[in-house]
């Protein structure tokens, strides 16, 4: 019988406290957008991926929040777009790949113009250095110089 | 579930209502976190109504719209996904950036995801990826193609047919999934429950006629493959597969008819297969195999009686559609072959009664057909009763039917101009109306006897005609005819009520039919002088043309040459060779238009050819009015690309002359030639026709050059020949001095079934004497040719070569030898007034007349006709229109042929020819032209 009370009890807790948020990511080609989204949702690392042609949307429940992760594609010609779904999100995520130093400078270019569109200025950015478990990484600090 | 009613009922309501800018604006709803699925759908589907309804959305409306959709993706209320995937494929065409999708659909179409999803996905995916993307989902889509679900199946397939047309090489490599499908190896299991919004067929095998349709597309320029696809069907029995679904049966029939045209040797093989498929348990089906065999001149009898009591078992079916179907079969099948269709005449009698309107008339007008004489009357009545109950497509049916029967039974002519004169009277539209007016003139054609009959019905009608042109047309045979009749008098009362009272269009032509009458030979001075005062009150007529058209019959009226020159000139220009004058002339920029089109370039025809040779267009292209939709049952996008193979087919076999001359025009080097004086019609064959290169010769002669066009064709498709050329020699050395070899111009490269052209170009020079007059020269001679060129293989898809490296092969190829002979130097042209000139070539008192006569006997001939036939091919000659009636037993005939030499000197032939049983045929040859040489060198063909 407390059982029975106890998962009512949770039910109810979850239709009140159930949150539910949206994050967008975003990033330059190959910074390893999908492969974070996969590893969060299923916690399986898969190494080669094919490019994301467009969208891919994930639910994610974890406790109590819902996190749909919009990861957008990183190819040039998805870039105009990402500004369409960043647009409402709770956070916007802007992954780069720290280890791959010759595109940096665009990296920084695709960051800036983001933070630059007013519909924006209000969701909070987190900018993740990925990769930096290979040698030829930067640290924390660099990154936040290059960028 | 009546909350959903209520919904409904209201929701059709609201749909009148909607407009567009409130459902954009509503669209923001997509955006709303979290979605509420229920307004999202009812949403997509108002703005679904809204783009069938013809409404339509600016670029940057629907990519707005399109991302905002992008939202609801992978929302687990199953509705609200398939609208998105409907949504996606309908914005797909005006919305921008619309690959974004495409990560999100292959995530749907992967066979972990849920069946109900993926053939949706996979038709979206297909309307929305480039080709670029193609080869990334290639792999995804040859596995869905062979799905063990035929909704999935089918999906895959009809999605790779609606891409075929852009991507072409990589769907051809799906061809081995498409034919597993085809074979049934992956049977299917038909069992999926869709929602309550799928209403596909969920009969058995759709995927087996998707394939069959898909797999015909892949293959249909390759007959051998076309015709083993058939033949794979059809012996079931027998290992090969096995039909499952009603609809590629039938689709397999259009096939295996289409194969039957092109392969007769595979014709008797398939018709066993239709006869089978006669009896088939399918109504559907029966139909179509009993209409392909009826379609079919040559079909034996035995197999169409089956076809046809086949159709007279359907004639008594309840369903409408089948009794439909099976009338409209054995009414053209009684238009070619009565006979066959007699055995059904009785069903077809209590059809006449069938409540059904177009039933009954098809019944009566194919009773019609393969009636005898005593029907005829009461048929006639019975149609005479509902003419005015029938849509007007089905009475210009029945007057076409009239017409075919006025000329069956001549001796009824009063019946037929009774029914069609009151079919006249009734009310009716312009087409109606014309099948009529048409049906009447035929018949006074036809029929001497109710000539006048026919032309008074035909006055009446113009006297209360609403539309111009047939009042138009009936004038002109008023003009044509009138004149001719006993009493043109009362002919001319109507027409020239026709000039005081109707528009300036049917004046001018009351005013020329006029002009007609005044200057027809039989008619008397008393007539020609009321006709001008009749046109000197046209004079002052408001319309210009109308004035014009008076004041010039009046010049010509009292001037007998000018009468005949005006208006009993039976000769016209060919349109075909004006109108590609004309586009050669618009296509040819570097001329900046500098030389005008000359109207002498265009050869002169005879009034009779021209018609001729309309009759044969329309014959060719017309399709009967009922069966022309016939294909719509076939694949939606499929059907133009189904039959253009045989349409292709017809335009290669008769390639025009204005083809083979506008290769040669385009030939920079013969410019400084001129323009060719005589060019052969007729090509002449080297090869025999069935042979992998086939080759024909056209001959052109210019004033100071010869030129032989080789035209090829390369009937292998997995070969590709490049520099290909005729070698030519001569076996005659005096041709040889008289011939110098200026150029040969090879064909560059030649591809399956695209005929080209190479050249070999002499100078004609005069080798005996000094005489400049090269012109007259003529030389004749045999030469022997052969073909050479270099053959490389070839994918026969693309027509690429399979090795880029490959230097091909060298290859030879005799070919038959040809004559040049006396008379490809002659054009064989139509001579307006021929008659004249004849009278004046052959002289008169103070002038020798210009003739050469000579007699000629011919004991091995045993008739007429073959003689006849002998000469006109040696000739080579424009026959004046009354030869070629030649009756069988005939003793004597006269024919006249026509020509020019080299272009310029007119030659006119005449044949008389006797023939008497025992002592063989003889040949009378009369020949006028102004140059003695010109007529010896016709007389020597004969010789």
């Amino acid at each position: 019988m407390s059982s029975i009370l106890k998962s009512l009890l949770d039910w109810l807790r979850s239709l009140f406290w159930t949150e539910e948020m949206e994050l967008t990511l975003v990033g330059l080609q190959n910074s390893g957008k999908t492969t974070l989204v996969n590893v969060i949702a299923s916690g399986q690392f898969t190494e080669d991926m094919i490019p994301t042609v467009g969208f891919n949307m994930r639910k994610v429940t974890k406790g109590n929040v819902t996190m749909k992760l919009w990861d957008i594609g990183g190819q040039p010609r998805f870039r105009s777009m990402w500004e369409r779904y960043c647009r409402g999100v709770n956070a916007i995520v802007f992954v780069v790949d720290s280890a791959d130093q010759a595109k940096l400078d665009q990296a920084r270019a695709e960051l800036w113009s983001l933070l630059e569109k007013p519909l924006l200025s209000t969701i909070p950015v987190l900018v993740l250095g990925n990769k930096n478990d290979l040698e030829e990484s930067l640290t924390v600090e660099e990154l936040i110089e290059a960028l | 579930m009546s909350w959903k009613k209520d919904e409904d009922g209201d929701e059709l309501g609201a749909l009148m209502s909607i407009d567009k800018s409130a459902v954009l604006q509503e669209a923001r709803i997509f955006n709303e976190s979290p979605i509420r699925p229920r307004q999202c759908r009812l949403l997509l589907a108002k703005l679904m109504y809204l783009l069938q309804r013809g409404d339509t959305l600016t670029t940057t409306e629907a990519t707005e719209l399109f991302f905002s959709i992008t939202k609801l993706f992978q929302n687990k209320d199953m509705s609200l996904r398939q609208m998105v995937y409907y949504a996606i494929k309908e914005l797909s065409e005006i919305s921008q950036d619309v690959i974004m999708v495409t990560s999100s659909l292959m995530k749907d179409m992967q066979p972990k995801s849920d069946d109900m999803y993926r053939a949706k996905a996979i038709r979206a995916l297909c309307k929305i990826t480039d080709v670029s993307m193609l080869p990334g989902i290639e792999r995804f889509i040859k596995a869905a193609i062979v799905d063990k679900n035929q909704a999935i199946s089918s999906s895959a397939l009809v999605s790779s047919y609606h891409l075929y047309g852009r991507a072409r090489d990589i769907i051809r490599r799906w061809s081995s999934e498409v034919q597993e499908v085809l074979s049934g190896k992956n049977s299917s299991s038909g069992m999926f429950s869709f929602g309550s919004s799928n209403s596909s067929p969920s009969s058995n095998g759709i995927e087996q006629y998707h394939a069959l349709g898909m797999l015909y597309i892949l293959k249909q320029n390759d007959r051998m493959a076309v015709a083993k696809i058939v033949q794979n069907f059809g012996s079931s029995s027998r290992g090969g597969w096995e039909i499952k679904n009603p609809l590629a049966h039938i689709l397999l029939i259009r096939y295996a008819m289409k194969v039957m045209s092109n392969d007769p040797s595979l014709f008797n093989t398939l018709c066993s297969m239709l006869e089978e498929w006669v009896r088939y348990r399918s109504e559907m089906v029966s139909l179509e195999a009993a209409r392909a065999i009826c379609s079919f001149d040559s079909a034996p009898q035995k197999l169409v009686s089956s076809a046809v009591s086949a159709l007279q078992s359907f004639l008594t079916s309840p369903k409408a559609a089948v009794r439909f179907g099976a009338i409209r079969t054995l009414d053209s099948l009684a238009l070619k072959n009565p006979k066959a269709v007699q055995p059904t005449n009785m069903d077809m009698e209590t059809l006449v009664s069938d409540p059904c309107r177009p039933i009954a008339t098809l019944a009566i007008t194919a009773l019609l057909k393969t009636g005898n004489e005593s029907s005829v009357d009461r048929l006639m009545k019975v149609m005479q009763g509902f003419l005015t109950e029938i849509t007007d497509e089905f009475r210009t049916i029945v007057a076409d039917a009239v017409r075919n029967l006025c000329v069956k039974f001549p001796q009824k002519h009063s019946i037929f101009l009774t029914f069609l004169s009151g079919a006249l009277r009734d009310e009716g539209g312009f087409q109606f109306k014309k099948s009529i007016v048409e049906a009447i003139i035929g018949l006074a054609k036809t029929v001497p006897e109710c000539r006048e009959t026919a032309l008074g019905h035909l006055c009446e009608f113009i006297e209360d005609c609403e539309f111009s042109r047939l009042s138009v047309h009936i004038l002109h045979f008023l003009g044509v005819e009138g004149p001719t009749t006993t009493m043109p008098s009362i002919y001319i009362r109507h027409i020239y009520n026709r000039v005081v009272l109707e528009n300036p269009q049917v004046r001018a032509a009351a005013v020329l039919a006029l002009a007609k009458f005044g200057s027809a030979p039989q008619s008397d001075g008393k007539l020609r002088s009321s006709i001008q005062v009749l046109l000197k009150r046209c004079l002052d007529d408001r319309d210009d043309e109308v004035r014009d058209r008076a004041v010039w019959a009046l010049r010509f009226i009292p001037d007998e040459p000018k009468r005949a020159r005006y208006m009993r000139d039976d000769s016209t220009y060919s349109m075909q060779a004006l109108e590609s004058r004309l586009v050669d002339y618009l296509a040819d920029s570097t001329n900046n238009f500098k030389t005008p089109v000359s109207i002498s370039s265009v050869p002169k025809v005879s009034r009779e050819q021209e018609i001729k040779q309309k009759s044969q267009k329309s014959e060719s292209t017309g399709t009967p009015l009922l069966s022309s939709n016939s294909n719509s049952t076939s694949l939606n996008t499929g059907i133009s690309d189904i039959s253009s193979p045989s349409t292709f087919n017809q335009s290669f076999n008769n390639s025009t002359n204005e083809e083979v001359l506008s290769e040669l025009r385009a030939i920079e080097e013969f410019e400084s030639f001129g323009e060719p004086l005589v060019s052969s019609t007729h090509s002449v064959g080297l090869t025999e026709p069935e042979t992998e290169y086939t080759v024909s010769l056209y001959k052109h002669i210019y004033s100071k050059h010869i030129v032989f066009q080789f035209r090829c064709t390369n009937t292998l498709n997995e070969n590709k020949l490049e520099q290909i050329y005729v070698d030519m020699t001569c076996n005659d050395e005096l041709v040889e001095d008289s011939l110098v070899p200026i150029s040969v111009v090879p064909i560059d490269e030649l591809l399956y079934n695209e005929p080209k052209s190479s050249f070999v170009a002499f100078e004609r020079v005069n080798s005996v004497d000094d005489d400049p007059n090269v012109e007259f020269n003529v030389v004749v001679g045999d030469f022997d040719c052969e073909l050479k060129f270099k053959v490389f293989e070839c994918d026969p898809a693309t027509g690429e070569k399979l090795d880029p490296e490959d230097t091909g092969f060298e290859e030879e190829y005799s070919l038959e030898s040809f004559d040049l002979v006396e008379s490809d130097y002659i054009l064989a042209s139509y001579i307006p007034n021929w008659k004249s000139v004849w009278e004046t070539l052959g002289g008169s008192e103070e002038k020798e007349a210009n003739e050469s006569n000579e007699a000629f006997r011919f004991p091995s001939y045993s008739d007429l006709q073959s003689l006849l036939d002998n000469v006109a091919q040696i000739l080579g000659m424009y026959p004046a229109s009354e030869t070629d009636l030649v009756t069988k037993n005939k003793v004597a005939h006269q024919a006249v042929f026509m020509g020019m030499f080299m272009g310029k000197i007119q030659i006119i032939v005449r044949a008389r020819m006797t023939f008497a049983e025992g002592s063989g045929a003889t040949l009378d040859l009369c020949i006028r032209s102004e140059d003695s040489a010109v007529r010896e060198l016709v007389m020597s063909l004969i010789a």
